[in-house]
């Protein structure tokens, strides 16, 4: 597969980086000779210094030949014009990214006339991943997988205090459910039974959504569990602005500070039966003025990584119960674990497992990537000219980074031993380090090229 | 630095070259000359060390930019030093100096010879030479990164070091494909011209020695007479046209490949690089014919073979060009500093970092009289970055630096000032033939062993193009981390 992205910035970069560990050829496009070296040295992708607006470039690279077009360079207008283009020369698919709210409501219109196949915006999928979250009863991430049979937390396991120190085979009440992962200081490691756990490490549990439930409402014992009601959200970027929006719909209340003024007064137009307050968000009195300790949830939504995660550790500090922090860089992926905010959402792995859901194609529910793509759940149906049919998953001899979390079989969520074996038709989620994606490949790639037999689907948390 | 990696990509490269013996190896044992054990225990040493290193666990697999140049640099070094041992073993050369010198002569596609007497090797011997060449002219790390899959992602960094030219670049998507598309162009050129030599009536076994002396454009020869001993214009002309050809870009050859033809008649590199091939050799042939030559068609001829021959940095010789007229020798001479196009075989300056500084003198020119003028420096329609510039600047400095060093040096060995200097050019462009006591049928074995070796380096300094090994060499990047 073949695949040109124009525009080197964050998302081109994770894209291309995510790409290639899925061993597509990718082009990068930029103007900037900087950026592009730096692609240059840490990414096996071809650059070219060109401007990706320019039909002479587009045709010289071939882009008739490509399976794919992504344009994220941070202008929606080129965005358009250049997927238009691609498309208009011969390219298989475009995608664009289109974050001003001002075009969301002409969507379709403009991908049908102009010939974009999707269109993605980083901070409209990030304020859905938010409501998703805020909505739910759950005290953390979670993921559902199989139609919501299966389910997927993570929590630190200060939650859990009686967990600490043990052995994973020595811990109680803990059938039906098992540890996929554990991040123990920014590393994911793949546990087995004498692995012991330690204070501090976040924990991965997949198992029935029943028993799931029943852990849930144990580790929240201590946490008071309620709908959330009112919400505030320090940012009027656009993903607070969709975010406010949606919230409202749903009938929260809901706190929106800005800063700008300017900002401020296009918010309360756009918007309706939102309070908008007009102040610095990192102003503490400003918070506890509009009653932040009464709040259910406080969302970070400021275009600076550093305020929103400040801030949502002050909010927790003030006994909000749910706190979200939105994060676009990779820096602060390894320690964001330890600092006991529920959520940090990233908009770039948010739009890049969007991305990633048209490469591999298949019916997927959702993707998304643990710990900023060090590994990935991936929910699969086994077809059956698979070679790992009717076999046991000892016989399988799957290396290390790879473990089956969830067999269903004929509609029975089984948590597999050794000797479990593996049919046609079954669905199984699997939990992978991404060193590992091209054996998974192997494993569960149909030899015939694959009709349905692959159904992709990652998962899970961007931490 | 991470040294799991470095060490493990290092035994990979010497379990290669031990892999690469192995043709010599069979040579030597058909003819059973007295090289045949020397390769046995070269391959059997080598083999072992390199799968000692290549044991090596390594968590970490990425390699950083020092660690690329450190694996480049030893890398060059490890495989001369254990590629010397047959030649050294079988009593081909006299001391381990000797053979040191004329395998990183090999290698670095220089050919400088210490054993004026080729003809008296044995055949194995004699392959393994010529075989260097044709592995150092395209890089012993981008055949690695063709074949291993492992270095993957992060091999840029080797072959950034190890491709000649200030601008090095992947024209497919991944590293590895691209440097298997070098090695499939090379290899079908090498094959074409195997052919057509033996259509010319050489031998096979001679017909492959010449032809990895002219595609790697290194210049080993079978014969002490070089390409003299064979008297047909037809072989000569083959030679001469592959010679000239090896020294293009051959990323020009995969654009050919594509039907891409606007960009081989746009690139400037390529355009300059025959301009000044076509100018050379029209001013010598008409000097030659002026002078001592009384037919102008072999005076054109031999002027074309050597022009190309010199500016390639090949240096097979029909003929001894040390008795021609000053004119022509200064030419010459003028010819061994530029070199081929950057991304070819060719050693020397290259042909774009001379365009690169001519455009700059053209625009510094003309800000003389329109200060305020703006006019960045192009290549092929593009801006050149400033940083780009600078570092041809400074590569081109170094470059006559250490030319003026190096030939007061190799001055204390009692030789005359053209010997001297040209040796070291011949040596830091990869030629290994220059005038006076370097001539055509000469050989460098009259400098003593400290110049051997010192010569050696300026020839493994051109190769990778002075900053890989400066770099490495400067303590100040060894105190702050090692």
């Amino acid at each position: 597969m073949k695949v040109t992205i124009v525009g080197a910035g964050k998302l081109g970069y994770k894209l291309a980086e995510l790409m290639v560990m899925d061993d597509i050829d990718v082009t990068v496009i930029d103007h900037n000779q900087k950026t592009l070296d730096f692609v240059n040295e840490h990414l096996d992708v071809l650059t070219v210094l060109a401007n990706g607006i320019e039909i002479n470039v587009l045709k010289s690279l071939g882009i008739h030949r490509y399976d794919l077009l992504v344009a994220t360079t941070n202008s929606d207008e080129t965005n358009t014009l250049i997927c238009s283009l691609a498309k208009k020369l011969g390219c298989k698919t475009t995608i664009a990214r289109i974050r001003n709210p001002d075009y969301m409501e002409q969507l379709d219109f403009i991908k049908h006339e102009l010939g974009i196949d999707y269109i993605v915006n980083p901070d409209l999928a990030t304020a859905q991943a938010m409501e998703k979250y805020l909505l739910k009863n759950y005290n953390f991430y979670s993921d559902e997988f199989v139609s919501g049979k299966v389910q997927m937390i993570d929590f630190n396991i200060e939650h859990m205090k009686e967990f600490v120190g043990k052995k994973l085979m020595e811990l109680e009440n803990f059938q039906g459910l098992l540890i996929t992962a554990i991040s123990r200081n920014g590393e994911l490691i793949i546990p087995n039974g004498s692995t012991e756990l330690l204070a501090n490490d976040t924990i991965y549990v997949i198992g029935k959504t029943t028993d799931i439930n029943n852990l849930n409402n144990r580790i929240s014992k201590d946490i008071i569990n309620k709908e959330v009601e009112r919400v505030m959200i320090l940012g009027g970027s656009n993903i607070g602005y969709y975010l406010a929006q949606k919230l409202a719909k749903d009938n929260i209340l809901v706190t929106l500070v800005e800063q700008n003024k300017e900002r401020c007064k296009e918010l309360s137009e756009a918007l309706e039966d939102i309070l908008i307050i007009h102040g610095d968000g990192t102003d503490i009195h400003l918070l506890e003025e509009e009653g932040i300790s009464s709040m259910d949830a406080f969302v970070g939504a400021t275009g600076f990584d550093e305020e929103n995660l400040l801030m949502a550790l002050m909010a927790k500090q003030s006994g909000v119960p749910k706190t979200i922090a939105k994060i676009s860089r990779e820096n602060y992926t390894k320690i964001i674990d330890r600092l006991g905010i529920e959520v940090a959402l990233n908009p770039i792995h948010i739009t890049a497992s969007e991305i990633l859901k048209v490469i591999r194609g298949g019916k997927i529910v959702s993707v998304s990537l643990l710990l900023g793509g060090d590994g990935e759940v991936t929910e699969i149906i086994i077809g059956k000219d698979l070679p790992i049919v009717g076999k046991s998953l000892e016989e399988l001899k799957l290396p290390k980074g790879i473990i089956i979390g969830v067999i269903v079989h004929n509609g029975e969520v089984i948590i597999p031993n050794g000797k479990t074996r593996i049919h046609a038709n079954d669905r199984i989620v699997v939990f992978c380090l991404s060193d590992n994606l091209p054996t998974l490949k192997m494993f569960f790639k149909s030899q015939k090229g694959g009709i349905l037999s692959e159904l992709w689907n990652r998962a899970k948390g961007t931490r | 630095m991470n040294y799991g990696i470095v060490l493990r990509v290092l035994g990979s490269i010497l379990m290669l070259e031990a892999l690469f013996m192995v043709p010599s190896l069979l040579i030597s044992f058909y003819t059973g000359q007295v090289d045949r054990f020397a390769f046995l225990i070269t391959i059997i040493i080598t083999g072992i060390t390199g799968i000692i290193l290549n044991r090596r666990k390594t968590p970490d697999r990425h390699i950083r930019p020092k660690d690329g140049l450190a694996i480049v640099t030893i890398g060059w070094v490890l495989v001369s030093i254990f590629g010397a041992l047959p030649l050294y073993i079988s009593g081909s050369t006299s001391t381990y100096i000797d053979a040191l010198f004329e395998i990183v002569a090999g290698f670095t596609t220089t050919s400088a010879i210490i054993v004026s007497d080729v003809e008296s090797l044995p055949l194995g011997i004699l392959f393994w030479r010529s075989f260097t060449n044709w592995i150092g002219g395209m890089g012993i790390l981008v055949f690695t990164l063709a074949i291993l899959p492992a270095l993957g992602i992060s091999g840029f960094q080797l072959f950034k070091a190890e491709t000649p030219g200030p601008i090095a670049g992947k024209f497919v998507p991944r590293i590895k494909d691209t440097a298997k598309i070098l090695y499939g162009t090379y290899i079908t050129i090498t094959i074409i011209e195997v052919v057509l030599l033996m259509l010319g009536g050489m031998s096979l076994f001679e017909s492959i020695v010449y032809t990895f002396g002219t595609v790697a454009t290194g210049g080993f020869s079978i014969k002490n007479a070089s390409l003299g001993a064979y008297n047909s214009n037809y072989i000569h002309f083959i030679v001469g046209l592959f010679m000239i050809l090896s020294g293009v870009n051959f990323s020009i050859y995969y654009s050919l490949f594509k039907g891409r033809w606007k960009e081989i008649l746009r690139d400037e590199e390529v355009k300059l690089y025959f301009v000044i091939i076509l100018l050379a050799a029209i001013a010598i042939g008409i000097n030659l014919y002026k002078t001592s030559y009384t037919s102008l068609g072999l005076a054109f001829k031999d002027s074309f073979f050597h022009v190309g021959s010199v500016i390639t940095t090949t240096a097979y010789y029909t003929t001894n060009f040390d008795l021609w007229p000053a004119f022509s020798k200064s030419i010459l001479l003028l010819l061994m500093f530029i070199g081929g196009c950057a991304g070819s075989t060719a050693g020397g300056m290259k042909i774009i970092r001379i365009l690169i500084i001519f455009k700059v003198i053209k625009r510094d020119v003309l800000k003389i009289f329109h200060p305020r003028a703006v006019s960045p420096v192009k290549l092929n329609s593009r801006i050149l970055p400033s940083e780009t510039i600078a570092r041809i600047y400074s590569f081109a400095g170094l470059y006559l630096i250490l030319f003026a060093l190096s030939t007061i040096l190799i001055s204390l060995e009692g030789i005359d000032l053209v010997s001297a200097s040209s040796a070291v050019i011949a040596s830091l462009s990869n030629i290994g033939l220059g005038f006076g006591i370097v001539g055509p049928m000469k050989s460098f074995s009259d400098f003593s062993q400290l110049s051997k070796l010192f010569l050696s380096l300026l020839m493994l300094l051109g190769r990778l193009e002075l900053f890989t090994l400066v770099a490495l060499l400067a303590p100040k990047n060894w105190k702050r981390e090692i």
